[in-house]
């Protein structure tokens, strides 16, 4: 009986367990356009909005001018967008792509296995959100609609 | 007796009219999109086309550079459905063009 309810709390404090990491963001370190190593978990204390993209891809190209008005606009209630690129990169397309559409948050140059980090799919663009504890709360694929910026990351940023 | 067959009569024609003009707002357009090169790219369309109100079915193929679309004439045009295409970063042509 003994050994039954200790398997019992075992399990149970492993899924606590489990579930904890598989909520924490990873700790992830990457460098910039600049070559300067940035951490992930630095904007702890803020709502990020992790978002893989390429300069071959669309529709990644499409939804930025979207994370620049956001990031402008909810910047000073703690939204803070990260850009992390998603191979092939040609870091000098990076750069001029970048500079034309006059991004205004940090852009990090990011590999397959960054993105194996946060998310299985194939999906491209892909936008991890994570809330102020460094917790992952949710997912979004392709282009980000309005609405769902609404639903998912303006409630975390009250 | 002659007034219930009426009534029932009368159902019958609303019912019909009702079933002929909701059909007649579906309608299915292909609208051909340059630039879609792998799986991906067509789960983008394919979200910015559902998320549009009128809507009711999408195929997009990235290997045909086709969507297949059902929707409501009476709640969404052909041109709002292109723009939306456009929005997402490929290019809507009249015909496939690679």
């Amino acid at each position: 009986m003994r050994k039954a309810i200790a398997s019992i709390f075992l399990v149970v404090a492993v899924q606590i367990l489990v579930v904890g990491q598989a909520q924490q963001a990873p700790p992830v370190v990457l460098k910039d356009l600049t070559g300067r190593t940035v951490r992930i978990d630095a904007f702890k204390g803020k709502v990020v909005m992790l978002n893989f993209w390429a300069t071959w891809c669309p529709p990644c190209r499409a939804e930025m001018p979207g994370l620049i008005k956001w990031q402008r606009e909810f910047q000073e209630k703690g939204l803070q967008v990260v850009g992390i690129t998603y191979p092939p990169t040609k870091v000098q397309d990076v750069r001029q792509f970048t500079r034309r559409i006059k991004v205004n948050y940090p852009i990090l140059l990011g590999s397959k296995e960054t993105k194996a980090l946060f998310d299985s799919s194939e999906i491209m663009p892909v936008t991890i959100i994570i809330d102020r504890n460094g917790m992952v709360k949710d997912r979004i694929e392709g282009i980000i609609l309005p609405e769902e910026f609404e639903q998912k990351v303006k409630p975390l940023l009250n | 007796m002659t007034k219930r067959v009426s009534s029932l009569g009368l159902i019958a024609i609303l019912l019909v009219f009702t079933a002929a003009s909701a059909l007649a707002a579906t309608k299915t357009t292909t609208i051909h999109v340059k630039g879609m090169h792998c799986k991906m790219c067509s789960a983008s369309v394919t979200k910015a086309l559902k998320a549009v109100d009128g809507v009711q079915n999408v195929d997009v193929s990235w290997e045909k550079g086709t969507a297949i679309v059902d929707y409501d004439d009476q709640k969404v045009t052909e041109e709002r459905l292109r723009e939306v295409v456009n929005s997402t970063g490929f290019q809507v042509v009249d015909e496939k063009t690679e």
